[in-house]
């Protein structure tokens, strides 16, 4: 179950580097895609296996049921 | 558009339960060694604790180094030197996602060392820091925040920050635990 407050919290520090986030649930999956905005700070981004972390508290399911995209996948 | 994604991770797979280095008493006559990211105002940040720590506290002098990348782990080397000849470390300034996330890595790693570090990061990337401190098991890391952003600070309101957090630094840096919940 996805917790909304800490997705917030998430998608502020995401935003504090230019980044947006997009969430969307389908058939036990959670689908997270990572968008950067003209100012994104390069190179500010963590890999993804961190991010996998912090989302999987937020989303409340394991990692490997995340589906992470990154700008420039 | 970003870059490919640096990883900060570095030395992270299996470690061994946090350990903390030995606090010094008090700071009289250390050598402050000062790990400075990269990132706009973290040399002058961290410049500015180092002189109010020689000013205030005793301290003998600093240590300047700079990290190759904000992004990722500092250099086996780096962390050597600063054992070999510091007292203590400073690093930071964690003012982004991975940089603030590396910043706490490095502060376990001089731990782990046997120095004493104090990791300072701007309070919008205490998620990544937090996750970057268990993924380097040592959940429950403290490091020092200041409101974010950092970068585009004046150097009066660097000085001002600087003499916020002077004394959490000596508190955690002569204190008896930078882990809450670690042996």
């Amino acid at each position: 179950m996805i917790d909304a407050g800490k997705l917030d919290t998430v998608r502020e520090t995401l935003a504090a580097d230019g980044y947006l986030l997009d969430v969307r649930e389908a058939d036990g999956r959670v689908a997270v895609a990572i968008s950067a905005t003209p100012d994104a700070c390069e190179d500010c981004l963590v890999p993804k296996p961190l991010m996998a972390d912090i989302l999987r508290d937020a989303l409340g399911v394991d990692t490997d049921a995340i589906d992470l995209t990154y700008p420039n996948d | 558009m970003p870059n490919a994604i640096l990883d900060p991770t570095g030395r992270t797979s299996h470690r061994a339960p946090a350990v903390l280095a030995k606090r010094p008493a008090d700071l009289s006559g250390a050598v402050i060694g000062l790990l400075e990211n990269t990132k706009k105002n973290a040399v002058e940040f961290l410049g500015e604790l180092g002189r109010l720590l020689v000013e205030r506290h005793n301290a003998a002098g600093t240590v300047l180094r700079t990290k190759t990348n904000f992004a990722l782990p500092v250099s086996d080397e780096l962390r050597d030197e600063f054992a070999r000849d510091c007292a203590v470390v400073i690093t930071g300034v964690g003012d982004c996602g991975s940089c603030s996330a590396s910043a706490v890595a490095d502060g376990v790693t001089f731990e782990r060392a046997g120095v004493p570090a104090v990791v300072i990061c701007s309070d919008a990337f205490r998620t990544t820091a937090d996750a970057m401190a268990q993924r380097q098991g040592a959940a429950g890391y403290r490091y020092l925040t200041t409101p974010h952003p950092v970068a585009p600070l004046a150097p009066d309101q660097i000085r001002q920050r600087a003499e916020q957090l002077l004394p959490q630094v000596v508190e955690i840096l002569i204190g008896q635990s930078t882990v809450e919940g670690s042996a």
